[in-house]
């Protein structure tokens, strides 16, 4: 098993909103289904997100990469883009949210990422996660 | 075509640069603010959940793991 010190960090090349500080995140399995993620600080390891692929959660979402956001990242098309949403996980089910509105996009050969705001495009910020 | 309220103008042309001035309404500048406001939130809300919020997000994956 790899120790989390060892893994290449993912570079958020512009901070997640809300959080200005933290750049440097670690991408670490929860479990092993290899569907759910922990999004974690490099520099503050008490910071971490939940994060999921969307299928099979959100098999038809399917989003449009606007050109800044690839253009941010320095790639010119979306294939390289690992999508990755970011979970509110609440003590039930029922409580538990995707935010399909800012899906945070990860160049995998580079590394860099961003959260790319889908404006306007009608996704929910909270989208139910159980079907 | 960007809509009815929204003016581009062509500031300056040099060979292949175009430089345009986009005047939008102040409404548009406000909802990317309250949009921009929102995801700060939802980031926030998402940040470190507790240990059984972890561990009802992993059962939910497992209960539809039905092989």
């Amino acid at each position: 098993m790899t120790a989390v010190e060892t893994l290449p960090t993912i570079d958020f090349v512009a901070p997640l909103p809300g959080f200005p500080e933290h750049r440097r995140f670690y991408l670490v399995n929860i479990d092993d289904s290899g569907l759910v993620f922990s999004l974690t600080s490099a520099d503050d390891p008490e910071l971490r997100f939940l994060v999921v692929p969307p299928p099979p959660f959100f098999p038809d979402y399917t989003p449009e990469i606007g050109d800044d956001a690839l253009a941010a990242l320095g790639v010119d098309e979306a294939e390289r883009l690992l999508l990755l949403l970011v979970v509110t996980a609440g003590e039930t089910l029922r409580d538990t949210t995707a935010n399909l509105m800012a899906p945070i996009i990860i160049d995998k050969e580079s590394r860099r990422a961003v959260q790319t705001v889908l404006a306007g495009s009608g996704f929910p910020v909270r989208a139910a996660l159980s079907a | 075509m960007v809509g009815d309220d929204v003016v581009i103008t062509v500031l300056d042309v040099r060979g292949d640069v175009v430089r345009v001035g986009i005047k939008a309404p102040r409404s548009i500048q406000v909802h990317r603010e309250e949009i921009y406001r929102e995801l700060q939130a939802a980031n926030r809300a998402a940040a470190s959940p507790s240990d059984s919020a972890v561990r009802t997000l992993a059962g939910l994956i497992h209960a539809g793991d039905k092989s």
